[in-house]
């Protein structure tokens, strides 16, 4: 199972089908909520994740897709576009210092 | 930051009184409205029927937001989102929709009214301000990106 320390992760990829929609808007949540951060947040395609993504956010429905297109990173499914109980839970654990894992 | 780029909502694409038979249709219409006003192809419709099979893009407070899939993405001509409203409501997929909020998206044109829309769905008052709107020009005034707000990316 994949897992990142806090302080190494550098940049959040939020992943959709086409990257124009949902994934736009959690990116925006997300992005905003670690303001102050040193953690870039982006919103790309899921066939398109990039090589330095340490954490990625997907729908649960894109899951499997996610992990081919970017094998062994860390995956954090979600249910819901906004105030999904995993995204809090990631924020909080990332503003807390701890482990992020798959 | 460069000052805001004019929102990619064209006021003809804000509907406020509309009545859908389904989802499907509801779906439809909003891709019309984005076709009517230059945003889209019209392959473009049937990619947005795709997506919501595939994930719905229902977002919560009664607001969903259809939008093509990845290869729709070819048939866009400009990023632009529609607002359609239906006061009767829409069963989508067990939830209630009354504001549809229709994407269509080749860049990031729409980033900045999407960021708005999720800080208007995470306050219920702003959320029921945007279900209750009946004039184009309201709707324009919750989407606008609060001023100095919004300093992100």
């Amino acid at each position: 199972m994949a897992s990142i320390e806090s302080k190494d992760i550098r940049k959040i990829i939020v992943a959709c089908d086409a990257g124009m929609g949902s994934s736009v808007m959690l990116a925006s949540q997300v992005r905003k909520q670690l303001k102050g951060t040193q953690i870039q947040v982006e919103h790309t395609p899921v066939n398109s994740i990039p090589d330095d993504a340490d954490v990625i956010l997907c729908h649960v429905g894109l899951a499997d897709r996610a992990r081919k297109s970017a094998p062994g990173r860390v995956l954090v499914p979600f249910q819901v576009f906004i105030g999904d109980p995993a995204v809090t839970k990631l924020i909080s654990t990332i503003k807390s210092g701890g482990t992020v894992d798959a | 930051m460069p000052e805001t780029a004019p929102l990619p909502l064209d006021p003809r694409a804000v509907r406020l009184d509309e009545t859908a038979a389904d989802r499907d249709d509801a779906i439809r219409q909003c891709g019309r409205a984005l076709l009517e006003t230059g945003a889209v192809a019209e392959p473009y419709i049937a990619t947005m029927l795709d997506r919501e099979r595939s994930i719905s893009t229902y977002v919560g407070e009664g607001v969903a937001i259809p939008h093509g899939t990845l290869a729709g993405k070819d048939v866009v001509h400009h990023d632009a989102i529609c607002v359609l409203r239906f006061p009767g409501g829409v069963d989508w997929d067990g939830e209630r929709v009354t504001v549809c909020v229709g994407i269509a998206a080749k860049g990031d044109g729409h980033v900045r009214l999407l960021s708005e829309l999720a800080r208007i769905l995470l306050d219920p008052g702003s959320a029921r301000a945007l279900r209750a709107a009946t004039e184009v020009g309201q709707v324009l005034e919750l989407l606008l990106p609060t001023a100095g707000e919004d300093t992100e990316k």
